[in-house]
């Protein structure tokens, strides 16, 4: 019985890993350019796919884990050059209905490339074991997801704290006029970080492929629990997409066996006490 | 847009929109191949005009419009399958129960703005999704509630009209809409209505006048909140069927899809947003099943380029065309 427990807390913050790397690249896009991204989930959706045919073309799991993000990123930099440029300055309202009209696009043509029914992919031959310790049996592939997140965030931590760029997207957040007036290339750096968000959203889709495989319909689901994540983890801050991710996770690995629905219940629940108690989440600022 | 223009000829702009609005409820079953298709976009202009109340007038963008549309619809089968109620209590007991919900929602929903509003809207609608989920032995789960009936117009025991004939209901819908379309323009050019516009456009202004913009935030969401529910009991009507997806968060957008695109500001507008919707959905589903790829390129182009939606479109063309007629008039010019 504990093993079971044991094995589903495992689980649960191998998918909040998951959902952490998803819920950071939103909240970096909010915090820098306070912009509200519903097409998030759609990029999530488009990194698993692409990861399934790189894997069928290839049979290179490696390769697409590094091909998906960069093009998910790519494509996300070319529509920020030549639509979300141009909306940065509406109301969120007019963001949230441009971004959900390109989800609705990006959703559509992946069923018309890679068909209305979800695709599988296999995990990778290198992590295919498990790793048995005493009466505890696990699958390596789920371990490799946590190690693997928690470099990604790890490296994406150094990225933000140490580095020029980091540095710039954190004093944008803070002023978007200061560090313009200072000089920097405003637009270029909202560019790079819209494509950053979505390629983290793109490793996620990647590493989640060989969980539940390339589904359709997927990118919504996501991205309310992304939005759940980042509510809760306050919007706009690191670490608490990171707690917010786990618990969220966690949460649902748990309750997977016993009542799933009362997981997504739980969930959105909580979403909505916390913007209604603490609307600036468990970590943001005020 | 012409409600916001200081009305010289009130009266009259208001006489030749009743007017239109009559002619397209009666053209619209000699135009179409089916009734059914007809009862089908009113019954969603009823929906998106219940939206355009919250989001045209008073700026609220609502993920919350599946909630009330679903609990109408659900509420309605119940109150008829198991309550064997006739039409008229089970629209009442969705208005309510729609009403009712938008009360919870709303009042919980308005205690933040912006971003967080929204939020807290997609909350409550995943929340409302999951739970009709989960209570199966009520409406079905997944597969839905099934054998819905559509009881006759009746008055204590005598039955005056069946509307098991799809025309006939179409007429009982197309009454029905004409009355809330009067209602809801009745609403809007009442003091109540121009307040309401008043937190649109800046609400703490409105609320340094003295508005308690709360209480009229709650209560037009309990407006939208009915009609919305009215319109999802119709919809169960027409189907005999209660989907799970009346109730979940893609309802909540093609709703609001539908009320942009028509355009907000303009009660007519959700009649044209839903109709072209509906009638896209109709004639594309079959030969390229992708349409909502269209869809999603109509949302972007209506709000970078048209954000007056179709309606907006028509009238800044008409006021041209006007405008070239009588030189001597200023032109209108259409408002960003």
């Amino acid at each position: 019985m504990l093993e079971l427990y044991l094995f589903q807390i495992l689980n649960g913050l191998g998918l909040g890993m998951i959902y952490f790397l998803i819920a950071v690249g939103l909240t970096i896009i909010f915090g820098l350019l306070n912009f509200v991204n519903f097409a998030h989930g759609a990029f999530f959706l488009l990194g698993a796919y692409i990861c399934y045919t790189a894997v069928s073309l290839t049979g290179n799991f490696w390769l697409s884990l590094l091909l998906a993000p960069l093009l998910v990123a790519a494509l996300a930099w070319v529509i920020e050059r030549l639509l979300i440029q141009r909306i940065y300055h509406l109301p969120h309202m007019f963001q949230i209905l441009v971004t959900l009209g390109i989800a609705l696009i990006i959703q559509e043509a992946s069923v018309m490339i890679w068909g209305p029914v979800g695709k599988s992919v296999a995990v990778p031959q290198l992590l295919r074991g498990v790793l048995v310790i005493g009466d505890f049996v696990y699958p390596y592939y789920r371990l490799f997801l946590i190690v693997f997140s928690a470099l990604v965030g790890f490296g994406l931590w150094l990225l933000l704290e140490r580095t020029r760029f980091g540095a710039l997207v954190r004093a944008g957040s803070e002023s978007t006029e200061t560090v313009s007036l200072l000089g920097t290339n405003i637009f270029r750096l909202f560019s790079m970080t819209f494509a950053l968000g979505a390629g983290l959203a793109g490793v996620a889709g990647v590493l989640f492929a060989p969980l539940r495989g390339a589904q359709p319909f997927v990118g919504p689901e996501i991205l309310g629990v992304a939005f759940v994540v980042v509510v809760i983890g306050g919007m706009g801050s690191f670490s608490g997409a990171l707690v917010g991710g786990l618990l969220v996770g966690v949460v649902q690995s748990l309750m997977t066996t016993i009542w799933p629905q009362g997981a997504s219940l739980m969930i959105y629940g909580a979403m909505a006490v916390v913007i209604l108690l603490r609307p600036y989440g468990l970590f943001g600022r005020a | 847009m012409s409600e916001k223009n200081p009305l010289p000829f009130a009266k009259t702009q208001s006489r030749s929109m009743l007017l239109l609005v009559v002619a397209v409820l009666v053209g619209l079953p000699l135009v179409l191949p089916s009734a059914t298709l007809a009862t089908e976009i009113l019954i969603f202009a009823m929906a998106a005009l219940a939206c355009n109340l919250l989001l045209g007038y008073t700026g609220l963008l609502s993920f919350g419009q599946g909630i009330f549309f679903g609990a109408g619809a659900y509420c309605a089968a119940l109150l008829m399958i198991h309550l064997q109620l006739g039409l008229f209590s089970a629209l009442l007991g969705a208005a309510l129960a729609g009403g009712f919900l938008a009360f919870l929602v709303g009042a919980l929903a308005i205690r933040r703005t912006g971003i967080y509003f929204v939020m807290l809207t997609l909350a409550f609608s995943q929340m409302a999704y999951f739970l009709t989920y989960t209570l199966s032995d009520w409406t079905g789960g997944d597969n839905g509630l099934l054998n819905v009936p559509r009881p006759e117009i009746r008055i204590g025991d005598t039955v005056l009209m069946s509307l098991s004939d799809a025309r006939y209901f179409y007429g009982f819908v197309a009454v029905l809409f004409l009355l809330i379309f009067i209602g809801a323009r009745r609403v809007i050019a009442s003091p109540f209505g121009s307040t309401l516009m008043a937190i649109r456009e800046n609400e703490t202004r409105a609320a340094a006048i003295g508005y308690d913009t709360r209480h009229f935030k709650i209560l037009v969401f309990m407006l939208s909140g009915a009609v919305t529910g009215i319109a999802g009991a119709l919809y169960a009507m027409l189907l005999h069927f209660v989907p799970l997806s009346n109730i979940d968060l893609a309802m909540s957008e093609n709703i609001l899809i539908m009320t942009i695109v028509g355009g907000t500001g303009s009660l007519f507008g959700s009649l044209l947003g839903a109709g072209s919707i509906v009638l896209l959905g109709e004639f594309l589903s079959d030969l390229w099943p992708r349409w909502l790829m269209l869809l999603g390129v109509i949302l972007i182009l209506v709000v970078v380029f048209m954000r007056g939606g179709l309606w907006g479109g028509f009238s800044s063309l008409f006021e041209r065309i006007k405008g070239r007629r009588k030189p001597s008039l200023p032109v209108q010019e259409e408002q960003p």
